[in-house]
């Protein structure tokens, strides 16, 4: 019986394979001389370029530049404006396995249009992203192209790309098909690509691969079928797999497993992967926040927390081996991915000097961590209007209500299942010791509409409700409450955020404009009308003694600069 | 230090604007689902229904999602990346003795059916936006005329006998219960009912009403009483802006509701008929 079990669960092993095309002949590492990022260079602070997509591994997204600054800022003018094209073209570079004319269903669910959402890398002059199926590389300078590469897709919702990873000479990037493309970065021409996920069982992949060493890291995402959560490591020269760290224990009696009522449950529990981690250069260990669990908006049929649902945990970077975990939401009946960065912040608590880690989650807690070895240190409520929980525990788990899990006739919850906050890039700046987080203040009927004792799916429909808006805050690191908060009189989008030496903070309201604050009290300082809303986490560079501020909004970065 | 502001601004949809991981499309084709599902017609589904009950169901349970020894259908990597019967059928007529899976004996006709009903089965998990709200009306409808006129101070504005009169034959019960939480659709200025009043007041102390078409920071627009669109630069608090959103009664009460309250309420509504 337990076999017959095994057989049939979609099949785990399946991204165990090579890559389908072979590397490179020769055995160099990294693509020879002229390296364009050596991964050595990632373990120190980012100061004129941007290397991977937090521009650090401690995903503060705080840049030490300054020559854009308070004083100036009203200065700042249009350098350029790229628009980019998704799809083939005349010079692009075409790869992919899939057929001329796409699968429909993926695309109904690409939100109309391109939007960058990817943080493009600057590199020695050049920007490097990535929309789903897409990949660029453009000149920082001019806002030229240089390359386009077009990935021909089997399907999978094209919902979003968080951009790409650079190792030497190689370009990595995800697609919604669940392949992971290696590009040469000098000419955009394919090296290789290898299948990380059946896009059949609705895994989709959106994550930027963040490079550690000789480590690609690789995940991916869906909610769809009940499948598995997993995060790889791959090697940057082939594509083969180093180490896969399951978001589930395997089997019975595996640590966790007494979190799930059966196998069943666990090897269909979720737990995605979707966005990048963060890294602890010294102690080696890569942090990353996991998805929900599965079936989405019930919790029928997977009694228990679920671990690792939901849950900040710290992988071995050599290994995948988990060192520790804290799990933000016990057993997640709401969709409240806890995949928002956990950024490392290197500061006092209690007068004492500690390593920590923050992350404002989707399910509107904040919670504070001693990153060595996950000691919970802070747990606070960042909106007003969050009506799910019954407090915190003795470990400052947020203790869900139970009468505000869906029902047939329906429940009232805030957040609804966008949450809080979401992927938008939060920012931390050593320099005010302030978290900032785009928040929402919403609410939402969940309907229970699958009332087998073995729900699959979501299992539940939401239908949203009205709000309070949403509002920018500044959250004071220590205790996670808010010092100030700014909302947006016509709505937030979906903008992340940028802080800097200059005393500014970067970032987008819903009404297409760019905006500059001081990030001490929230004084708007500068904005910017675009073409539509700010879709990626702006970033900032300096060329030629030249600071620059890039950011995406609808299918089209935008570059700023002092007028000269 | 948590002062609640006070809403100024009511219809945030933000969620259809945060294209986040979270809430794609609720109709077909997609249906919230990232592959083209085939369409199967209700008599083959259902003729595949009860041969997969007759010859499957015992081990698999009867709809497929597992049973005493058998496991889950619909979650299983084998029927998802099934393409007409190519990967169930050898099983099916083959068996997997080694697993406890005996040979079943159906028509290749039968088994066509029965193929069916599990890709169904599939698509039926995956298209979240084709999910059927089921019957809602849960409440007591007494309980909730009471709040009507009680607590929840829906009196106040609306009246069963005037703009609320026959709303339960107007409206199903979800939509019904949906406008209870959400009274209007569409952003700011482009709603189809219930229009925010804007107040703009210029330094000169000249005011100017209308409708509020948009907002945001730097910009107030309006349509004023002579239809005629205008907008005007803001500086933060200056030129002084009002708005008066006629709805904004339901927000205020969206951290208030009970969950009883809204099926009540819902419950009394629908008897409006």
């Amino acid at each position: 019986m337990k076999k017959l079990l095994l057989l049939l669960v979609p099949v785990m092993v399946s991204a165990q394979v090579g890559p389908k095309a072979a590397a490179l002949s020769s055995a160099v590492t990294t693509g020879g001389e002229n390296l364009i990022l050596d991964p050595a260079q990632l373990l120190k602070p980012a100061t004129d370029s941007w290397p991977t997509y937090n521009g650090d591994y401690s995903g503060k997204r705080f840049s030490s530049l300054q020559q854009i600054n308070q004083l100036n800022v009203k200065q700042m003018t249009l350098a350029w404006i790229y628009r980019a094209q998704a799809g083939p073209g005349f010079n692009t570079i075409v790869g992919g396995t899939g057929p001329d004319a796409p699968p429909v269903a993926g695309r109904e669910n690409s939100f109309g249009g391109l939007q960058i959402k990817a943080t493009p890398l600057m590199l020695n002059g050049i920007l490097y992203f990535a929309s789903p199926d897409n990949a660029w590389a453009v000149d920082a300078r001019s806002g030229k192209e240089l390359w386009h590469y077009f990935w021909r897709t089997t399907g999978g919702i094209h919902i979003g790309n968080r951009g790409v990873g650079i190792y030497g000479n190689w370009l990595f990037f995800e697609t919604p098909d669940d392949y992971l493309v290696s590009l040469d970065a000098r000419t955009g021409k394919e090296r290789w690509h290898v299948q990380i996920a059946d896009v059949k069982q609705e895994y989709f992949s959106t994550p930027a691969p963040v490079i550690i060493g000789n480590h690609v890291m690789v995940g991916t995402g869906g909610d769809t079928l009940d499948v598995p959560g997993f995060l790889e490591a791959r090697d940057p020269e082939t594509g083969n797999l180093q180490w896969k760290w399951w978001t589930e224990p395997l089997k019975k009696g595996d640590p966790g497993s007494e979190t799930w009522p059966n196998e069943a449950s666990m090897r269909h529990g979720g737990g995605m992967t979707w966005m990048p981690g963060t890294y602890d250069p010294t102690l080696k260990l890569y942090y990353i926040g996991t998805g929900n669990p599965q079936p989405v908006e019930t919790g029928h049929g997977r009694e228990g927390d679920n671990l690792w649902t939901c849950s900040i945990v710290a992988l071995n970077i050599d290994t995948g081996r988990i060192v520790w975990y804290y799990q933000v939401s016990p057993h997640d009946t709401h969709d409240w991915d806890a995949t928002q960065t956990p950024i490392l912040i290197d500061g006092t608590f209690n007068g004492k000097p500690r390593k920590m880690l923050a992350q404002a989650s989707r399910n509107g807690y904040y919670f504070l961590l001693d990153r060595t070895n996950g000691e919970h240190l802070v747990t606070e409520k960042f909106i007003e209007t969050m009506n799910w929980s019954n407090g915190v525990n003795a470990k400052g788990q947020p203790i869900p209500n139970p009468a505000k899990e869906s029902t047939i006739d329906g429940v009232l919850v805030s957040p609804n299942s966008t949450g809080a906050s979401n992927w938008p890039a939060p920012s931390f700046d050593p320099e005010t010791g302030l978290f900032y987080v785009d928040s929402n203040e919403t609410f939402s009927e969940f309907y229970l509409t699958d009332t087998d004792p073995q729900p699959e799916g979501y299992a539940a429909a939401e239908r949203n409700a009205g709000g309070m808006g949403n509002t920018l805050r500044a959250l004071d690191y220590r205790s996670g409450r808010t010092v100030w908060k700014h909302k947006y009189p016509g709505g937030g989008g979906s903008a992340g955020i940028l802080t800097t030496a200059g005393h500014l903070l970067f970032t987008g309201d819903g009404s297409q404009n760019f905006i500059a604050f001081d990030p001490a009290n929230g004084k708007i300082l500068w904005h910017a009308g675009l073409a539509g809303n700010v879709a990626n986490g702006p970033e900032t560079y300096s060329l030629d003694g030249q600071q620059y501020i890039v950011v995406g909004a609808g299918d089209s970065l935008y570059a700023f600069t002092l007028a000269q | 230090m948590f002062r609640q502001h006070r809403v100024i601004m009511t219809a945030m949809l933000l969620s259809t604007a945060l294209a986040a991981q979270d809430q794609p499309k609720m109709r077909r084709p997609g249906g919230g689902a990232g592959m083209d599902y085939r369409d199967y017609d209700a008599a083959t589904i259902e003729r595949g229904k009860s041969a997969f009950v007759a010859n499957c169901g015992f081990c698999h349970g009867a709809n497929a999602r597992g049973g005493e020894s058998g496991p889950d259908l619909v979650r299983s990597a084998v029927v998802i990346d099934d393409e007409n019967g190519n990967l169930i059928m050898p099983i099916v007529h083959g068996g997997r003795q080694t697993q406890g899976m005996p040979k079943v004996d159906v028509s290749e006709k039968q088994l066509a059916d029965i193929v069916a009903f599990l890709h169904e089965g599939v698509r039926a998990a995956a298209e979240r936006g084709t999910y059927k709200v089921l019957n809602i009306v849960t409440g007591n409808a007494k309980a909730g005329e009471a709040y009507f006129i009680g607590a929840g101070k829906c009196a106040t504005c609306h009246s069963v006998t005037g703009d609320l009169k026959g709303i339960g034959a107007k409206y199903d019960p979800v939509a019904l219960q949906g406008r209870i939480v959400m009274p209007v659709g569409g952003r700011p200025g482009r709603r189809n009912s219930s229009p925010i009043e804007v107040t703009v007041t210029l330094s000169a102390g000249k005011v100017v009403t209308g409708t509020l078409e948009r907002i945001d920071d730097f910009t107030v627009a309006l349509t004023d009483a002579a239809g005629e669109f205008r907008s005007f630069a803001r500086h933060g608090e200056t030129p002084k802006v009002v708005l008066k959103d006629p709805v904004q009664a339901h927000f205020d009460m969206l951290p208030k509701y009970t969950d009883a309250d809204i099926h009540n309420l819902t419950a009394y509504l629908v008897t409006l008929k």
